[in-house]
């Protein structure tokens, strides 16, 4: 073992350079998915390991356990409110028995590209901390978010110079589990959805200094997404791990859970982070402070509110419609509808979020 | 047209060609006569200024196609030198409009009717005037307030006139010069382009198309078209009132918030470039306005584009290879959207990204097509002409740096990837 990642194995260290931070170490061999030399590799006994993760992991462990020795607890995103992924792996196998595949193809390319758009967090502003949190944050998960964080986080999503991220390996995944299909046409279009781009521009906590308030509000909204990715693993992997519909069942199934494997810092780093923030005290803009903790909860009940309510059934309603079009390519369609539509599960999102009273207050 | 008028056209083409070729030919001879080395750029500048402006003064006067053809000219950076792209600019908004006598003559021989057996009311001065054609503001029996765009007459034969005649120049161009600029696939594309253009039957589908497109979006204006009032000459259309895209304290006034009006126009575009792939390549700042409930208003629909399937993806591919600094991306991504090496070498696309991203405020790619780096695309291509870009790739690119500018205009960036549901993260 060298004796940099002995130092990053120590509980007590809890400072870190960015060359650290973004450090992967060496592999016996490396990841190739498709063609595409990607991130991670292998060690001696064909194990994955993650890539950034040599210093990486062991300095989240430290900030976690200086977390728990203060008393403060760890956000926790609760898992009930995840949303059923559409169509469900059942549904899915079906379509692919039946040759329709586009939908497929397209959930598929979505998620890549989707993947990749994780890059745009090397690009948020971090405010200087010392000017607008109270309490210090020396040896925090916060002060390294622009000390190697987001930046190792936005080489994992999107890949970095030659090297691929997780969007080419869900590129790969697909290409080995549908054998290089054909991406549709539209998929830009059933991405952008109805109103991609035209949210407006909310500010619940216009006493904040705006950059912190950005920053905040996209950590959290990323560790949803981050902790909701979970189902779409799941999905990926039974989908293109199953030998019936897949054609590399096994080469499939692992490029999903490799990316899996390399999301978890990133749920933790943000948790951390995020959990930072509660157990201090923010400064407004107008010389007052806030709880940090009335923030967070507050943006992560609106956030989680929002993705259960009205997203699930507005994205169901954008996907049937193209699905229903692709199914015309099976020898009965409506039989085959008729047989999807039996294979839904019901889902009602839980009517609370759990942060519900500390947002109140 | 008169035959006559046809000769004359043809002679001030003949003589402006006579005159091009002689301006670079008659001092590059005596050059060789004295054995003096090759001009450098810097040299051969007040030349192309000369030759510029010459052009410009016969389009003036000529209109027409030869006004196409600046206009052309001067979106082409990759191949036509910084003095004919900076004087043909202003051929965009140099075309004096035609008397109103002439406009009525055209309307009446289009409706087949007078002018008042249709509208009550048709206001003699224009509200734009183009090289092809110009729009009047009216309205119908009914009140219905309207915008009638309408052909110059004889537009027609006077483009064939006109492409005829350049086609032959560029022909007698390229037998005389051995490493000639690449004029004729210049003028094929030209020629393509004011075809669409000269087409308003086509111009009213285009515009279906788009609405069609937005058709859920009650954020997106797209003026009806009057088919039934229309024909290939003339196109009547709802008339649609807003603020100019690019009138800042305008949009501010009436409680618009320059960020959303950005964020707006990039969605629009890039939903239409990037995702149906299919749009209005002409986003100048007259052919964009704002209601003051912040919807946008697109008009103009003449120069409208299909893109091969697929290619939206592919432009996609190159601005995320771009932003993630992956080489080996950049080269496929260039070669699927149709760029070509005279000599296979694809070492030559990365410098041109590298270039590129130099021209970026950051030295990197974070999902904006400025102007300047567009530029300096076409600058690069122009200096190393081993690479063929493709045309759709040059409107597309065009497009982009228009949105930039409209964008710098108004304080903010032109995010593509944001607009796409990226973004933006503050």
């Amino acid at each position: 073992m060298s004796t940099a990642a002995t130092l990053a194995s120590s509980p007590d260290r809890l400072t870190y350079t960015r060359d650290e931070i973004l450090s992967s170490g060496d592999y016996d061999a490396p990841l190739i998915a498709g063609a595409v030399r990607c991130h991670g590799g292998f060690d001696a006994d064909g194990r994955y390991r993650s890539p950034r993760t040599v210093h990486r992991a062991p300095a989240i462990a430290a900030w976690q356990g200086r977390l728990a020795r203060e008393g403060a607890p760890l956000v926790e995103i609760p898992r009930a409110l995840m949303p059923p992924q559409y169509p469900n792996v059942e549904q899915a196998t079906l379509l692919l028995k039946h040759g329709v595949r586009d939908p497929i193809v397209r959930t598929l390319t979505i998620i890549s590209i989707v993947e990749g758009f994780g890059a745009i967090i090397r690009d948020v502003r971090v405010p200087e901390l010392s000017e607008v949190v109270v309490e210090p944050v020396e040896g925090t998960a916060l002060a390294h978010l622009r000390e190697g964080l987001f930046e190792a986080h936005a080489r994992d999503e999107s890949g970095w110079k030659d090297e691929g991220g997780h969007k080419q390996m869900w590129e790969a995944a697909r290409d080995l589990a549908l054998e290089k299909p054909k991406v549709p046409g539209d998929v830009l279009m059933r991405m952008m959805g109805r109103n991609a781009g035209r949210q407006k521009r909310e500010r619940p906590y216009p006493q904040l200094d705006e950059k912190l308030e950005r920053m905040l509000a996209l950590m959290a909204q990323v560790l949803v997404v981050e902790v909701f990715a979970e189902g779409t693993f799941d999905w990926g992997i039974e989908l293109l791990s199953n030998p019936e519909v897949s054609a590399e069942p096994e080469a499939a199934g692992a490029m999903v859970r490799h990316v899996r494997d390399d999301e978890k810092p990133h749920v933790e780093y943000l948790r951390t982070a995020l959990s930072e923030i509660r157990t201090r005290t923010l400064r407004t803009v107008d010389g007052a402070t806030l709880p940090g903790r009335e923030v967070v909860d507050g943006m992560l009940h609106r956030i989680l509110r929002e993705v259960t309510r009205n997203r699930p059934r507005e994205q169901r309603e954008d996907i049937r419609e193209s699905l229903i079009q692709s199914m015309q390519v099976a020898a009965n369609p409506k039989a085959l509808l008729e047989e999807f539509d039996a294979l839904e599960s019901e889902w009602t999102p839980p009517g609370r979020t759990g942060f519900e009273r500390a947002s109140a207050a | 047209m008169h035959p006559i008028t046809r000769l004359h056209r043809t002679t001030i083409v003949a003589r402006l060609a006579a005159y091009l070729y002689l301006l670079y030919k008659l001092p590059e001879w005596g050059r060789r006569l004295r054995g003096r080395p090759k001009p450098s750029e810097a040299e051969l500048a007040p030349r192309h200024a000369k030759a510029a402006n010459a052009i410009l003064a016969t389009a003036l006067r000529m209109r027409g196609v030869i006004i196409k053809m600046c206009q052309a000219i001067a979106t082409r950076a990759d191949v036509f030198p910084p003095e004919f792209v900076e004087r043909l600019k202003e051929c965009h908004d140099a075309v004096p409009p035609k008397p109103f006598d002439v406009v009525r003559s055209a309307v009446e021989r289009e409706l087949g009717k007078p002018l008042d057996a249709v509208f009550a009311e048709f206001d003699e001065a224009p509200i734009a005037s183009a090289s092809l054609a110009q729009v009047h503001g009216a309205r119908l029996l009914d009140g219905t307030e309207v915008a009638v765009k309408v052909q110059y007459p004889d537009i027609d034969d006077i483009v064939r006139t006109d492409l005829r005649n350049m086609e032959r120049a560029c022909r007698v161009y390229e037998r005389f010069d051995p490493q000639p600029l690449e004029l004729l696939p210049l003028l094929k594309e030209l020629t393509t382009h004011v075809g669409f253009e000269l087409d308003m039957e086509r111009e009213a589908r285009s515009a279906d198309r788009v609405r069609a497109m937005f058709a859920d979006d009650r954020h997106v204006v797209i003026p009806k078209v009057h088919h039934e009032l229309s024909t290939r000459r003339l196109l009547v259309m709802e008339r649609v009132r807003g603020i100019k895209i690019t009138e800042k304290e305008a949009l501010e006034a009436a409680g618009l918030d320059p960020a959303d009006v950005v964020q707006d126009l990039m969605r629009v575009y890039v939903q239409m470039i990037l995702a149906a792939g299919f749009f209005q390549a002409d986003p100048h700042p007259g052919n964009l306005m704002v209601t003051p409930d912040r919807k946008l208003i697109v008009l103009d629909f003449g120069l409208s584009k299909e893109l091969p399937e697929g290619y939206g993806l592919g432009l996609f591919e190159l601005m995320f290879s771009m932003m993630t600094l992956n080489e080996s991306a950049m080269v496929r991504a260039f070669l699927e959207l149709g760029f070509e090496t005279k000599t296979g070498d694809t070492n030559t696309f990365l410098l041109i990204a590298r270039r590129m991203l130099a021209r970026s405020e950051t030295g990197t790619f974070e999902g904006e097509f400025t102007e300047e780096m567009t530029d300096e695309l076409f600058e690069a291509i122009r200096e190393d002409p081993v690479v063929r870009v493709p045309s759709d790739f040059v409107l597309v690119g065009r497009v982009f740096a228009f949105l930039s500018g409209i964008a710098h205009t108004l304080g903010h960036r032109a995010n593509v990837l944001s607009a796409m549901g990226a973004g933006p993260p503050g």
